[in-house]
């Protein structure tokens, strides 16, 4: 009944700092929109190219993120529900 | 994360994803096939979104790959197309995102994957596609292995978390607040990010093709 509990709260700890990529990858998409901003009003002609590359840039970026974020999904639709549940039917 | 089984076809299991697959398959279908019968060569009414999206792929494809990957323009539409429906169907009220579910994803991913490498081993010859996998040096070719496996996985993974992620929020939202403010969230997660995320993977999957071909 501990043991689970702890388990439970660790994974719930460890999902938590897991999403912090999530805010670092902010931090960096949003330094790459801020930069494609400066070109475009440098050289307003160049929007659509601009444009294009800064999405794919900020796709590519975001990968660090979404692993992030499929590691908490996976860890808690496979291990913390099917825990909660038993952890509630103990109860 | 095992997707629910809704009814059986001759022992067949018929899952949530797989009917909201087919039916965007049937409304694609029969779209096309009722906007196609009557084409002419000023364009009028529908026939204006056809050429515009056809157009526009075209574009795409051919700013990034040159006029020899306009063979790819009938693969790209469709990715584009099926995706965007998938991601846009999800604002429907009990409708279900086919783009939720992992194994959608991954087979776009692993479509693109295998056109690509096919692609380039037509293009460039077998030992020429095979020598690429040992530059720049021959102890390299793990890390380029390993490189392919991680291209499929993000590709896949980009779609499937974004919509996924914003579903499960969605939903937290619903539980807590039931009544005014999922409605502009459901904007944004439903329409906005849907659009992003179709743009986001039809020119991954041309930048990805392009990488492999050149």
């Amino acid at each position: 009944m501990l043991e689970v509990a702890i388990i439970v709260a660790a994974i719930a700890i460890g999902s938590g700092v897991a999403l912090l990529a999530g805010g670092l990858v902010g931090i960096g998409e949003g330094y790459v929109a801020g930069k494609a901003v400066e070109a475009m009003a440098r050289q307003p002609e160049m929007e659509g190219p601009i444009r294009t590359t800064m999405i794919l840039g900020q796709a590519v970026s975001e990968s660090g993120a979404i692993y992030s974020l499929a590691v908490v999904l996976l860890l808690i639709f496979t291990v913390v529900l099917p825990l909660v549940n038993r952890l509630l039917e103990l109860l | 994360m095992e997707a629910e089984v809704l009814f059986y076809i001759y022992s067949f299991p018929v899952s949530k994803p797989l009917l909201f697959t087919w039916i965007i398959m049937a409304v694609v279908s029969l779209t096309c096939f009722f906007l196609t019968r009557n084409l002419q060569k000023v364009p009028r009414g529908a026939q204006h979104i056809l050429e515009m999206s056809v157009d526009g792929i075209e574009k795409l494809v051919v700013t990034n790959m040159g006029p020899e990957g306009k063979k790819f323009v009938p693969l790209i539409l469709t990715i584009a197309v099926y995706v965007g429906i998938s991601n846009l169907i999800g604002i429907v009220p009990g409708a279900y995102s086919p783009t939720e579910n992992l194994t959608t994803t991954l087979t776009l991913a692993l479509i693109v994957f295998v056109v690509g490498h096919v692609a380039a081993i037509i293009k460039k010859g077998f030992w020429t596609w095979f020598k690429g996998f040992f530059e720049p040096y021959f102890f390299m070719f793990p890390i380029n292995i390993a490189g392919e496996i991680s291209q499929v996985i993000s590709h896949a993974f980009r779609l499937y978390g974004n919509i996924f992620g914003g579903g499960i929020l969605l939903g937290i939202i619903y539980m807590l607040a039931p009544y005014v403010l999922p409605t502009p969230l459901m904007g944004w997660f439903g329409i906005f990010s849907g659009i992003i995320q179709t743009a986001v993977f039809t020119l991954l999957a041309v930048i990805y093709i392009q990488i492999k071909i050149s």
